[in-house]
């Protein structure tokens, strides 16, 4: 029963410790990045992320008719009987 | 629409940032192209702009490919237009055309003796009879830049077969030739740069001998590659999509692609959700897609590691489908530093081979080659990949890298470093040089060739895309906004690819020849992207 009872501490013991890392990684992660404000740089077009959609797919097109590997950026790439 | 904030200090930084932020929320309702970002800014939240003026879109762009050694040339032009409404809703269509041509391994190893190869003509027809008709055929055959060649293949490789009989008028209604004889006859043959003929062939089936069969037959030189130059294709595709916020979901979107070549089709379909988190600095995504595709090869599809033949197979067509998962994040992590990681999966079954693709067998003790197999893959590919691209603003440059490792259950490995940077010059004057290394491993089926007498293994392929090799691309591109709201730029790469010449354990005269047939290709791209309300 002694035994019992120290498991179910050791139990919660280690929930709680679980419970105050994920709310140290949320409020970490909370804390990751700009404000609103501060969003000046990001909102141009040379930060986002495929900032010219055309040529990454002609890239992607390329090298997924010259080599085995496809995908990674977005979906596999596929529509040619290239590969 | 920037503001040069090099060094400020606490509230001063502050105040400026604000300001900015001020003059890009006006901007937006005059410049749509202030508005174009990252999923992750365009959502409202209190305190933040929201865009709310509706715009279009426009992109367009010129590919030029070409490979060296007349290997594939290739052109595309392609456009994309969105539309962005008020509701945050995107409507995205996009379309491109491609034209394939040039000469293609045939997946054969060089000999010390020239190799002649006989494949399927493109039109299907039981030309040659036994009738000994008094008429006369002439067949024309076309290639490299000839017009009259209609192809096939798959673009950027593997093509074959492509004589068309263009100009056989067969009067009298039969061909000469007809009256086989056991031997290989040649019609009437008109021959192009390529060096193919159209020749009549006994049918090893064929009742009572009697029958023949037209084939395409192209012979290469000793100690040289064995490329079919009868390739020619035309590939048309297109995509239609919307995008919107959708109740909790920051985005949720659905695509439809189809595309079209002459002797492959393919139709996909994907939906994406994406979840926007801490203040729009988070986004997790998440998309599927599948396809369908329909390969027809010219001259039907052949029995994997039978032997090469001009017959026209009973098999007209045979499918795959494809299905992808990817799980995506994308992470602000400050107002410089923009970081994207994804995870994919993907598996596809059905028809793999290149239908046109053959491997040699070879003479095990000289190495000389005694016939040509059609080659032969699983029906099934599961695939895996994680992606991780990196953004830092410094003001004056922008360096990107981006990293991708590939693993695959026909055991290839890859990785991938693309690495770039975008150097402001003047105004909106910028140039973005780039690199990008890459080397994958074999698959587990990969041979240079097989030998005469041993088994046969299940799987087997000599393409090199298949095989060990490590890659380079190095280039640029330069580009600068014309108005406000548009921007013209243009890229040029150079590619090269490089493996083993001589890997060991070559048979014979094998040892003396160039076994990497890897490629050396160059593409100049000019673009244009235009948006207004």
């Amino acid at each position: 029963m002694k035994h019992r009872g120290f498991v179910r501490v050791r139990r919660a013991a280690r929930l709680a410790l679980a419970l105050s890392a994920l709310a140290l990684l949320t409020s970490a992660c909370a804390s990751i990045g700009p404000k609103p404000w501060e969003k000046d740089l990001m909102a141009r077009k040379e930060m986002s992320v495929n900032p010219y959609p055309l040529v990454a797919a002609a890239d992607d097109h390329i090298y997924f008719s010259k080599e085995a590997s496809s995908g990674g950026r977005g979906f596999a790439g596929g529509g040619c009987g290239c590969n | 629409m920037q503001l040069k904030t090099s060094k400020p200090a606490g509230h001063i930084r502050d105040t400026l940032a604000t300001l900015s932020l001020g003059l890009i929320a006006a901007n937006a309702a005059i410049s749509p192209a202030a508005a174009q970002q990252s999923t992750d800014n365009t959502d409202a939240t209190p305190g933040e702009v929201t865009l709310t003026l509706p715009y279009f879109e426009v992109g367009s762009a010129y590919l030029s490919y070409a490979e060296s050694g007349g290997r594939v040339r290739a052109t595309e032009p392609s456009v994309d237009f969105s539309y962005h409404a008020s509701n945050g809703g995107v409507l995205t269509l996009g379309f491109q055309e491609d034209s394939v041509s040039g000469a293609t391994p045939n997946g054969a190893a060089p000999a010390d003796v020239a190799q002649s190869f006989v494949t399927p003509v493109q039109v299907k027809t039981s030309a040659a009879t036994s009738s000994g008709g008094t008429g006369t055929t002439t067949v024309t055959t076309g290639f490299g830049d000839d017009t009259n060649v209609s192809g096939n293949g798959g673009e950027g490789g593997e093509g074959g077969g492509g004589g068309t009989t263009t100009g056989g008028t067969t009067t009298g209604g039969t061909t000469t030739g007809g009256t086989t004889t056991g031997s290989t006859t040649t019609v009437t043959v008109t021959t192009a740069s390529g060096g193919s003929t159209i020749i009549s062939v006994p049918s090893g089936s064929g009742t009572g001998g009697t029958t023949a069969v037209l084939g395409r037959q192209y012979t290469v030189p000793a100690n040289t590659l064995p490329m079919d130059r009868g390739f020619q294709d035309q590939r048309f595709a297109g995509n239609i999509g919307w995008s919107q916020p959708l109740g909790p979901l920051s985005l949720a979107g659905v695509t439809l692609s189809y595309s079209k070549e002459h002797d492959y089709s393919s139709i996909s379909g994907s939906a994406s959700v994406a979840k926007d988190f801490n203040d729009h600095n988070t986004t997790l995504s998440f998309a599927v897609n599948y396809s369908s595709a329909t390969s027809t090869p010219f001259g039907g599809v052949p029995t994997p590691l039978t032997v090469m033949n001009p017959q026209w197979k009973t098999v007209a067509s045979r499918k795959k489908s494809d299905m992808d998962l990817v799980l995506g994040l994308t992470e602000v992590l400050t107002r410089r530093w923009i970081l994207q990681a994804n995870l994919s999966y993907g598996h596809s079954s059905g028809y793999q081979n290149d239908p046109y693709r053959i491997i040699s067998q070879v003479d095990g003790v000289t190495g000389e080659p005694v016939d040509y197999l059609y080659e032969s893959r699983p029906g099934s590919r599961t695939r895996e990949s994680f992606y991780i691209d990196n953004k830092i603003d410094f003001d004056w440059v922008i360096p990107e890298v981006a990293l991708r490792y590939y693993h695959d259950n026909w055991g290839i490995s890859s990785e991938t470093a693309d690495i770039s940077a975008r150097f402001k010059l003047y105004r909106s004057l910028y140039v973005l040089p780039n690199v990008r290394f890459y080397q994958q491993s074999a698959a587990n089926f990969f041979h240079y060739y097989l030998v005469n007498g041993q088994s046969l293994p299940a799987y087997a392929s000599s393409d090199i895309r298949l095989g060990k090799f490590t890659a380079v691309t190095l280039g640029a591109q330069i580009g600068f906004n014309v108005t406000d709201n548009s921007e013209i730029y243009a890229r040029a790469q150079i590619y090269q690819q490089t493996g083993d010449a001589h890997p060991a354990g070559m048979i014979g005269q094998l040892q003396n020849q160039n076994m990497f047939s890897g490629i050396k290709a160059s593409w100049m791209m000019v673009g244009y992207t235009w948006s207004f309300n």
